[in-house]
């Protein structure tokens, strides 16, 4: 009899009076745990070495109480037969444990854990996204400088230091371009303190000819004892490394966080049913905390309640008034779209001006400082302005926050492109390489002697730059104004309040210095290098900043769709910086006058002529790869993936969708039975109550009600003597 | 792990020492909540309730039913069983499924309390019908579980959030 109980205990059923009372019979049966050491050293033992592997993992998984868990192991054991351990189950075992031991071990290595997870606790999800984002990107930019100084800076250090026998192929006509090789960037020995100052942060002078730019090392193969190392090759393949692995890691983390946004819906279906069950996080303590938790949700609730009554009352406009809204639409885009291009203009403009001067001194270093300046002056006012316009153009919240990203994205990125393109045009006279400037060495060489120098340094000090105004911002206007809002209470600062921790524009700050470290790591290798210790400092100052001067945000982040858009971004910016690393690689003539491709006509070239020093057999394998009788089946081979890989979603998609109609039709079925049995027990019930009053039948039913009262009457017959006896 | 269990035997009979009278097994529900990871949860009752197995439904948890609560709430606990005790601790009165009152007070305790802090009662009802129609398939008016198991399953933040670490 207790083994049924106990069966029914396995396959639970939502019948919560049952533990209770079959609690009873369990008491009588099992020792009785009064003692509470006693229940440790008694629980310890069982489910973990049990014999069979099976057993524990349905045992842990069954949601019941413990004294039953114990008992239904204890039915199980009586059940499983001697004769079962094997060699097999106890090395699986040892391996699980190993497994989670060592887990366990390397947890301790995840960089910053504890103090992402407390952020979490206290400022939510989406300010957590921003700083495992701020992590993943600071990992990357340590492996890729441990990639660059591995393969291009030590041994240069290496060989610069030892001086070993260099030899140089020389295979150009030197007569005609002696001009070009002019490059004298030695730093006078005599320095006063303040121009040091300026050529750290501007990167001439001692800077220049140093480690940190292109224009140092030497185009040297090194040949000693039989141990050949091309710098030149080294230099060129470790930057088609560094690209390339970051594309791999951007598209691995990629995969995992689409693949949880595929397998959730984008979190847009069933948004209030997920919320509502899922939203409360259990692991957060303390009163303020769930203050905020509980604001945050309720704010949540309330603006998707609104966006929804907006959207249903946006479907109700009439026809005119949608016309007129369209109207203003498109016409505030041709007005963000105007203000864009002049900032584009000014940056243009900006740039060229600072180019062509050349005054040293602070004048110097605020013109050399223009380009940035101008850049993050119109990051900062051209995003304000757009929010300004998007009030008007009334659309749903959640359009307006994505809206206002891709515009403010667009602005970051075209901005940095439009710096580049003038460069460019400076460089290589607007692409005409006959014109007067350019004549001798294909690049404008009286204002650019090492045109790659001062590409880097322009990458240099946007970089220097960006981590400046950061730090300005922290200090003269967080802080102040946390002292501020909390010291005075008049109502001006009671309605500015606290800072809020944005999370969309501090992402695409970090993606656009990311995006500039990329571009400029061709021309100065060290900056993945500054970029590593950048990012370090921007953990720390922004933690402290959040804690200190920061309230939690009242509208939150969706944070799965959103991890997406910021690494497509992301990807977005890398593309930009390979499309110049691939042009000035392929297009643009190296300088004569410094850096290790001093004397091909393309910084390409270098892998050629490696190629034909392999020996044969290498080079016919190469020869092979890159040939069409190896490169058309690949492509179509991995077009085949592609269509299975294709063909396999669309069928899960498909099944997941026929599941769910069969779900409703299933339901439609269980209605039906419903009323089918409600029907039934209505008859039932009605011939039940027929021979009682088999007159009742004969009646119309719209008169039962009238018979039924007077019926009831009987007893007071209007014919009947009235009078008692 | 022993560890943990030790740890948890530690807190436990911390929690024990201060009740006066026999060497009891069972400590009143008032106690738990002054433990400070659950000091401040709006649900604190509710899985109070939900984990003690005493007969006069006090609310009160032995040492057996403390560890059930630990183990259902730590990292190793599979989904299936925290969804189901979480279908447990929302299910206000117990009848197995959740209607519009247990909504209605589930949706108060994670927004507060307090007056000022609930939502309209305009807006409670279209959130109680938008919550419906999602997930209630079979149109019972009521969310049982395998259907708020269903909403579980598709959201990727719930097994970290259900999660008490001491």
């Amino acid at each position: 009899m207790e083994l049924k109980e106990f069966n029914n205990q396995v396959h639970p059923t939502p019948d919560y009076p049952s533990p209770y009372s079959s609690q009873h019979s369990l008491r009588l049966r099992t020792v009785p745990a009064q003692d509470t050491s006693a229940v440790q050293c008694d629980w310890a033992s069982p489910p973990e070495d049990a014999e069979d592997s099976n057993e524990p993992q349905n045992l842990r998984e069954l949601p019941l109480h413990m004294s039953l868990k114990r008992a239904v192991w204890q039915v199980q054991q009586m059940k499983v037969p001697v004769v079962s351990s094997s060699w097999n189950i106890k090395q699986s075992k040892t391996f699980h444990r190993f497994c989670e031991v060592a887990k366990y071990i390397l947890s301790y290595f995840v960089l910053w854990k504890r103090g992402i997870q407390r952020i979490g606790g206290h400022f939510g999800g989406g300010v957590q996204s921003y700083f495992l984002f701020l992590r993943f990107l600071v990992i990357l930019n340590f492996l890729s400088c441990l990639l660059i100084a591995a393969f291009v800076l030590i041994p240069s250090i290496v060989f610069r230091s030892m001086s070993f026998n260099s030899t140089i192929t020389l295979t150009v006509n030197l007569t005609d371009i002696e001009t070009c090789l002019q490059y004298d960037p030695k730093p006078d020995p005599l320095m006063v303190f303040f121009t040091y100052f300026l050529d750290l942060v501007s990167g001439t002078g001692f800077m220049e000819y140093s480690y940190l730019f292109y224009g140092y090392y030497n185009n040297s193969v090194i040949e000693s004892n039989g141990f050949s190392y091309n710098i030149p090759l080294a230099y060129l393949l470790t930057a088609a490394f560094y690209f390339l692995f970051c594309l791999i890691c951007m598209i691995i983390r990629m995969g995992g966080t689409a693949r949880l946004v595929i397998v959730t819906g984008g979190g847009a279906v069933g948004g209030y049913s997920m919320l509502v069950f899922t939203g409360w996080d259990h692991g957060l303590q303390g009163d303020r905390a769930t203050k905020l938790k509980q604001n945050n949700l309720r704010h949540r609730l309330q603006v998707d309640l609104e966006e929804e009554r907006l959207k249903k009352k946006a479907a109700s406009l009439t026809l005119g008034q949608t016309v007129s809204l369209y109207a203003l639409r498109v016409f505030l885009n041709l007005v963000v779209l105007i203000l864009i291009g002049a900032t584009l203009y000014g940056i243009a403009e900006a740039t060229q001006f600072s180019q062509s001067r050349k005054t040293t001194g602070f004048v110097g270093l605020l013109l050399q400082y223009l380009p940035s300046m101008v850049i993050t002056a119109s990051n900062f006012v051209v995003p304000l302005l757009c929010d300004k316009i998007s009030l008007l153009e009334k659309y749903s919240p959640s359009t307006t926050v994505i809206l206002a990203l891709l515009r403010a994205v667009f602005l970051r990125l075209v901005s940095l492109g439009v710096l580049l393109y003038t460069l460019w045009e400076q460089i290589t006279c607007k692409g005409e390489i006959n014109s007067e400037n350019c004549t001798p060495c294909n690049y404008y060489h009286d204002q650019y002697k090492c045109w790659e120098t001062r590409v880097g340094q322009e990458m240099y000090k946007l970089t220097l730059f960006d981590f400046l105004i950061t730090i300005a911002t922290l200090i003269l206007v967080e802080f102040p104004r946390r002292i501020v809002v909390d010291h005075c209470s008049c109502k001006l600062t009671q309605w500015v309040g606290r800072q809020e921790f944005l999370v969309a524009p501090n992402v695409l700050a970090l993606v656009y210095s990311q995006t500039v470290v990329w571009t400029g790591a061709l021309f100065c290798p060290l900056l993945p290098f500054i970029n590593t210790i950048k990012f370090i400092f921007f953990y720390y100052c922004k933690k402290i900043t959040l804690f200190q001067n920061c309230q939690p945000a009242t509208r939150n982040f969706r944070s799965t769709t959103s991890n997406l858009f910021f690494l497509l971004v992301l990807l977005f910016g890398w593309m930009l910086s390979s499309v110049v690393l691939l042009y000035s690689v392929a297009k643009i003539n190296p300088s004569y006058g410094c850096g290790p491709f001093r004397f091909y006509t393309a910084m390409w070239e270098v892998v050629p002529g490696a190629v034909e020093m392999l020996s044969s057999t290498n080079k016919e394998f190469l020869f092979y790869i890159g040939s069409q009788k190896f490169s058309i089946p690949l492509f179509i081979f991995s077009c085949v993936l592609l269509c299975y890989v294709s063909a396999l979603t669309s069928v899960h998609g498909k099944s997941v969708a026929l599941l769910k109609s069969q779900c409703k039709l299933e339901q439609r079925d269980k209605q039906f039975l419903v009323r089918q049995i409600e029907e039934l027990n209505a008859t039932m019930q009605k011939l039940q109550h027929e021979p009682q009053q088999p007159q009742r039948e004969t009646e119309p039913f719209y008169h039962a009600a009238t018979q039924w009262n007077q019926h009831n009457n009987y007893a007071f017959d209007p014919h009947e003597d009235p009078k008692p006896y | 792990t022993k560890q943990e269990i030790l740890m948890a035997h530690k807190i436990f009979s911390e929690l024990q020492d201060r009740e006066n009278g026999p060497y009891s097994s069972r400590v009143s529900m008032e106690k738990i909540h002054t433990l400070p990871e659950l000091k401040s949860n709006p649900f604190r009752k509710r899985i109070c309730h939900v984990f003690s197995t005493s007969d006069m439904k006090d609310g009160s948890l032995s040492f057996e039913d403390f560890l059930d609560l630990l183990s259902a709430f730590s990292d190793s606990a599979t989904l299936e069983i925290k969804s189901h005790y979480a279908f447990r601790i929302f299910d206000f009165d117990d009848d197995g499924t959740l209607d519009a009152r247990d909504l209605e007070k589930l949706v108060n305790s994670l927004t507060g309390e307090t007056d000022d802090t609930r939502l309209t009662g305009e807006e409670m009802r279209q959130l109680i019908s938008n919550i419906l129609e999602e997930s209630d398939i079979d149109k019972d008016g009521t969310v049982n579980l395998s259907e708020f198991q269903h909403v579980i399953s598709r959201s990727p933040d719930f097994v970290s959030s259900f999660k008490i670490v001491l």
